[in-house]
């Protein structure tokens, strides 16, 4: 298997491995806080992926600027989204089943609400920008300015959140409460303040991924649910809530599936993401690092 | 008791209106009666696995397009009725076999396996049809729209009497059981494993053949639109928003989704989506038990004062 030698598949793993992380993180904090299934979580990134291309379009402003624009708008999102809406929900919930499902139409009801608004606004054709197209080699790796800056800032974002939830007071604190609720509000956490960090932090880094992948990929109104399910895939794999656990296998996944498409061809790929993830919730469904069992 | 009777008459109305229905109108207005009593059948059938035990299925799409796919594998060879009953057979016999692995699984694990497994469906399906040159099917020669409308019929009622007599039955009580506490039902001697996988069967066997019915209806068989899972979201809303606890509610739901798509989808597809997300997130935060609960709760309001 030559290709496991060539430089251009890792880059290719590792983009798409730490993009997986980021997003999953992301869905990680929103669930293992609240218990909410975020199924606009893909939207999210498209999301970011539009205000990269507007502003660049519209105002010229260059996606590195984007990504800092992108983030606090997604976040800011989360924010009046968790205020306005998120805390009646968690109110709802008499039993879990309920706020499952509650939390899925809510999710359901903001994804459809977005990808309409978008298709609305830019139409429901593709759009790209062309900015950081120029191709740079280094020994045998060819690879374009967009993708090595989309590595580049995503692997430092991905060793950012494993520093700020091993290290900070807040992250600690956050880690803290997806472990228990209750023993959290009991030695005196603010729980809301925590939750309101969380759906920022969730919902902000979705976004920074959007505008990543617009660095080299096209935006389109509909992306969202295939990340979504793919998000669902890597968390559940790393085990629901366990933040640690949701990076490594984002970085595994990327990985896997990218020497998968290399192997079987892009038209199988799918295919196997899903066979995977089933096989995976059937055979450990508390996710391969889970040490609890959720299985009766 | 009065509640019940006046539900009954209602629903029976309802269902007596769809049977004259097409000869009270054209052909357009009788296929957006197909369409709701599709969505009626579907959310039915749902309700009997995800409303009673609470473990909510997404994938119930997977089903739904394993009856279009094997009617549309099966034209012209084989009898109509044959090619409809084994859409419902296989989809009750995938249940079962997915179903004794995967309902081991609660909550959020449930929701997303049943995801996957609808996804890992659709894409099997897609790479079938690629790998053996078929781009699509055209099913040529299928029944005239009076005789889906009347078969889609038959199968709303079968779905809703199904539901209906299921949740005021011992096994439906077995079924709630296991929604409330299954650990308890376990204890107290509901055999819990085969009430869920029973239920599972049951419910995947009307979506088997409604999906059948319905690619009859477009003419046309495609993978990926058959097994999208906005059906099976779509599916939940409806349910949930009617209110999943029992047949009524869920037929509510259905109801309001396919008239309101009928009045706007059409002339503005995306005002109509970005409306349906505004009710969707409204309803959970006014009526968190759908609207039957929020009926319900009215009734209840308004009697109070006579008898107190």
């Amino acid at each position: 298997v030559e290709i496991l030698q060539s430089g251009q598949f890792y880059a290719a793993a590792l983009l798409t491995g730490a993009l997986y992380a980021l997003v999953a993180t992301g869905l990680n904090l929103v669930y293992g806080t609240m218990r909410l299934l975020n199924v606009a979580h893909g939207e999210l990134v498209m999301v970011g992926a539009y205000i990269a291309y507007s502003l660049f379009i519209g105002l010229g402003v260059g996606p590195l600027w984007s990504l800092f624009v992108g983030t606090a708008f997604t976040a800011g999102l989360g924010a009046l989204l968790y205020l306005g809406l998120f805390q009646r929900v968690l109110r709802t919930g008499s039993d879990a089943g309920r706020l499952d499902a509650n939390s899925l139409i809510v999710f359901f009801g903001i994804s459809i609400i977005l990808q309409n608004v978008a298709a609305l606004a830019f139409s429901a054709s593709p759009r790209s920008y062309a900015y950081f197209d120029q191709i740079l080699s280094f020994a045998d790796v060819s690879i374009t300015a967009g993708r090595l800056i989309a590595l580049v800032v995503a692997l430092t974002s991905v060793v950012a959140v494993v520093l700020f939830f091993r290290f900070s007071t807040l992250g600690l604190a956050v880690r803290a409460l997806i472990q228990s609720r209750d023993a959290a509000s009991i030695v005196g956490m603010d729980v809301h303040r925590i939750y309101l960090f969380s759906v920022c932090l969730g919902f902000g880094l979705a976004g920074l991924a959007g505008v990543l992948v617009s660095m080299y990929e096209s935006t389109q109104p509909f992306m969202g649910l295939p990340i979504t399910i793919t998000a669902f895939v890597v968390i559940i794999m790393g085990g629901l809530g366990n933040l640690t656990g949701g990076l490594v296998s984002g970085l595994v996944f990327g990985v896997l599936e990218t020497f998968g498409v290399a192997v079987v061809g892009p038209s199988l790929r799918s295919v196997l993401v899903y066979g995977v993830f089933v096989v995976i919730l059937l055979v450990r469904p508390q996710g391969l690092f889970g040490g609890r069992s959720v299985v009766k | 008791m009065m509640r019940n009777r006046a539900v009954e008459i209602a629903v029976g109305c309802l269902f007596v209106g769809l049977l004259v229905w097409p000869a009270l109108t054209n052909a357009y207005l009788t296929s957006v009666g197909f369409t709701l009593m599709m969505w009626i059948a579907l959310t039915q059938s749902w309700t009997i696995l995800s409303g009673m035990t609470g473990y909510l299925s997404l994938g119930h799409v997977a089903f739904y397009g394993l009856g279009a796919y094997i009617v549309a594998l099966g034209w012209g060879s084989l009898p109509i009725w044959l090619s409809l009953a084994a859409g419902g057979a296989a989809s009750a016999l995938v249940a079962l076999i997915v179903g004794f692995p995967s309902l081991r699984v609660r909550g959020p694990y449930f929701v997303m396996l049943t995801l996957g497994l609808s996804e890992l469906a659709k894409y099997s399906a897609v790479n079938i049809e690629s790998s053996a040159g078929q781009t699509g099917r055209l099913l040529f020669g299928a029944p005239s729209l009076i005789t889906l409308y009347y078969a889609m019929l038959a199968l709303a009622l079968i779905a809703f009497v199904l539901a209906y007599c299921v949740r005021r039955s011992k096994y439906g009580l077995g079924l709630l059981s296991i929604r409330e506490d299954e650990e308890g039902a376990q204890t107290l001697g509901v055999p819990t494993v085969r009430y869920k996988l029973a239920a599972f069967a049951v419910s995947a066997v009307i979506p088997g053949i409604v999906g059948g019915l319905v690619v009859m209806r477009t003419g046309y068989f495609e993978p990926l639109p058959q097994f999208d899972p906005l059906i099976s979201l779509t599916i939940v809303a409806m349910a949930m928003i009617g209110g999943n606890d029992d047949a009524p509610g869920p037929l509510l739901g259905a109801i309001f989704f396919a008239i309101l798509s009928e009045l706007l989808w059409a002339q503005f597809p995306q005002l109509y989506m970005i409306l349906v997300g505004a009710i969707l997130v409204v309803m959970v935060t006014v009526a968190p038990d759908g609207l039957a609960g929020r009926m319900r709760a009215w009734s209840q309001r308004r009697r109070a004062p006579e008898g107190g």
